[in-house]
């Protein structure tokens, strides 16, 4: 009888089999993804592209599902031009991060659930997902069968653009749900100073510590909201903001092609652009929502961009008394 | 005292709106009789010879529920509307214009006078032979004459005086109002404040058409009469916008089953301030492009941005909000 002998199958051999997994042994370990990595950077020290593909050429199967790199890659491909090698990495790293799945290791990030019973099944978070990661099932709720959304887990990175997206709240990770931001935007129902600006910032536009670090020596008059993507933003923040006596709001995403989870920044610059057609068309003061998308290489631009818009808010407020 | 074997008093009114809300009451039919037997109507100027006399003379409370349609776009419906709250223990706002300001409030994009300029002087279908003009007080031979004041923007009714129920829809389904008829006279309100008539879930959840992929992304938004409508498919996977997602279901899905997109007159569910606004997400989450020019491209297809994402919520949205304090 003739039958494949699967032990003799490398790891390697297996990774390559998975599309994205085909240019493994193009690396030569230089280390230049490494250096452009803002996972390595910001996140995890221990993340490495460079190590895991020699640990799968290796053969070290356990190690590299473990290893967090696995998990952790966003596909953000930041990396991906600046290889030499012109090895798309995040593909190969999906490629591993499959075998894991199929192994049976799961993703540690923290990732979104859905409430059941609040959703309608409308599949706004299937379409806005970057990672696939939602998708449409039929089961039995309360004794009906029942249209839903559910999450896979290991596809998804946490971004919370389907939080923002869903219509009904239904859609929720800890720290980014709808009442936890807005609880840092209703600041006149906390009887504390109402800013004249307020920011939000994605968790990876600024690459430089510096930039972070500048934000938060900013006074008062301007409140920094950190989300882990710009795609968390719903429009209908920026209006609750701005009612609840706040002059402008600036939303700061990652550069067209630098998105960290890939497509967050685009949703949001056409969330942000609709509504100020909206205020065009209602005749409401324009520039008070702005959306601005700084590169990795923008040092210092999170500066001139907050400072711009407290200057053309306090033009707008003399104008107007 | 009062007698507790009395029927319950009910009242009808019509503010600013096209008067769809009343008709949808006398789809009741047949039913309209027994209604008419369980219930005792005390005021309802477009089917019955009341005057506001009439309403004046009932003692505060005496009514015991208001259905009250359409918005308050000038001091008469204003008036009436503080008028009737004095006299009804439950007022409901009935229909979209009295929840969200409805098709009338999107004159809210404009200010009165542009309205009147439109409506009197340059509208194309306009006899402007005689130049009629109104305004609130003129003279005839008669004497003096008075009409209401037309306000700068239209408000909601929750914006004018105090609501006890919501119930939206352009119009209320009949079976709705048959529902809540039958609610009330069971004495099975739900807590003040409540959305009545209607679900708590999205047109989405009922809405039988098969969704949209996660790959199903779009470059063009058009209108629905720009499109061949695939009855069996979600109209945003198609580019037309459909407001079923931000829109309560309880209609009965008419529009989509006619092939035609949801506008979301039954209003935004629960945890939504803000219908159109909401609605930003949804479209986003379908556009396929991460070209800045092409964005303003797909943008651009959109006709009527404002109109068409606030068609029955205007008067009650932030942005009407922000533009008139």
């Amino acid at each position: 009888m003739n039958h494949v002998d699967k032990t003799s199958e490398t790891f390697a051999d297996q990774v390559r089999a998975i599309p994205g997994g085909e240019h493994l042994e193009m690396c030569y370990s230089c280390g230049t993804c490494v250096s452009k990595c803002m996972i390595q950077q910001k996140v995890e020290p221990e993340y490495n592209p460079r190590r895991l593909l020699r640990r799968v050429m290796l053969g070290q199967r356990e190690e590299a599902f473990e290893d967090p790199t696995t998990w952790l890659c966003s596909a953000c491909d930041l990396c991906y031009p600046a290889c030499p090698q012109e090895i798309h990495i995040s593909g190969v790293i999906g490629a591993i991060k499959q075998l894991a799945v199929e192994a049976g290791y799961e993703s540690p990030l923290e990732t979104v659930t859905v409430d059941e019973s609040l959703c309608s099944g409308c599949g706004i978070c299937v379409a806005v997902c970057p990672y696939e990661a939602h998708s449409l099932i039929e089961k039995e709720i309360d004794g009906r069968m029942d249209r839903v959304s559910t999450v896979d887990p290991n596809k998804c990175m946490g971004c919370g653009t389907c939080v923002a997206a869903c219509p009904l709240g239904a859609v929720a990770r800890p720290g980014i749900g709808n009442a936890e931001v807005l609880a840092q935007i209703r600041i006149s129902e906390s009887g504390k100073v109402i800013p004249t600006l307020l920011v939000f910032v994605c968790d990876w536009c600024l690459r430089a510590d510096a930039d972070v670090s500048l934000l938060e020596s900013y006074p008062k008059n301007v409140r920094i909201v950190h989300i882990p993507c710009s795609g968390r933003i719903d429009p209908q923040m920026a209006l609750i903001a701005l009612r609840s006596g706040i002059d402008g709001v600036l939303v700061c995403g990652c550069a067209p092609g630098e998105c960290h989870y890939k497509r967050g920044t685009y949703v949001s610059a056409c969330k942000i652009g609709l509504l100020g057609r909206m205020f065009d068309q209602m005749r409401v003061d324009d520039g008070r929502v702005r959306f601005v998308q700084i590169g990795t290489q923008d040092r210092g631009r999170i500066r001139e961009e907050v400072d711009t818009m407290l200057a053309s808010l306090a033009a707008w407020k003399e104008a107007r008394s | 005292m009062t007698n507790p074997n009395a029927k319950p008093k009910i009242a009808f009114y019509w503010a600013a709106s096209c008067g769809g809300c009343e008709i949808t009451v006398a789809q009741l039919g047949m039913r309209l009789v027994t209604v008419g037997e369980l219930v005792d109507i005390v005021f309802w100027p477009c089917v019955m010879d009341f005057k506001y006399q009439d309403v004046e003379a009932l003692d505060d409370g005496e009514i015991d529920i208001c259905f009250f349609n359409g918005g308050i776009r000038n001091s008469e419906n204003e008036h009436i509307a503080k008028l009737l709250r004095k006299k009804s223990k439950l007022l409901v706002a009935f229909g979209s214009c009295a929840c969200g300001g409805g098709i009338p409030s999107l004159a809210n994009l404009f200010d009165a006078e542009s309205v009147f300029e439109r409506v009197y002087s340059t509208v194309p279908s306009l006899d402007d032979s005689r130049g009629t003009f109104p305004t609130p007080s003129s003279q005839v031979p008669e004497g003096e004459i008075q009409i209401p004041v037309f306000y700068q923007h239209l408000k909601t009714l929750a914006q004018t005086v105090e609501v006890d129920y919501y119930m939206p829809g352009c119009p209320p389904v009949v079976e709705q109002v048959w529902n809540v008829l039958q609610a009330i006279l069971s004495g099975k309100l739900p807590a003040k404040g409540s959305v009545i008539g209607a679900d708590a879930k999205t047109n989405c959840d009922v809405c039988p058409r098969r969704k949209m992929g996660p790959s199903e992304r779009i470059k063009e938004f058009k209108r629905p009469h720009e499109v061949d409508l695939d009855p069996d498919v979600c109209f945003l996977a198609q580019g037309v916008i459909c407001l079923g997602p931000v829109t309560r279901a309880g209609c009965g899905l008419p529009c989509i089953e006619a092939n035609m997109p949801c506008r979301g007159c039954y209003g935004p569910p629960d945890g939504v301030v803000d219908q159109g606004a909401k609605l930003l997400s949804a479209i986003a989450a379908l556009v396929d492009t991460d070209n800045p020019e092409e964005l303003q491209q797909i943008m651009d297809s959109i006709a009527d941005l404002v109109g068409t994402c606030y068609r029955f919520t205007l008067a009650d949205s932030v942005l009407n909000e922000l533009k008139y304090g």
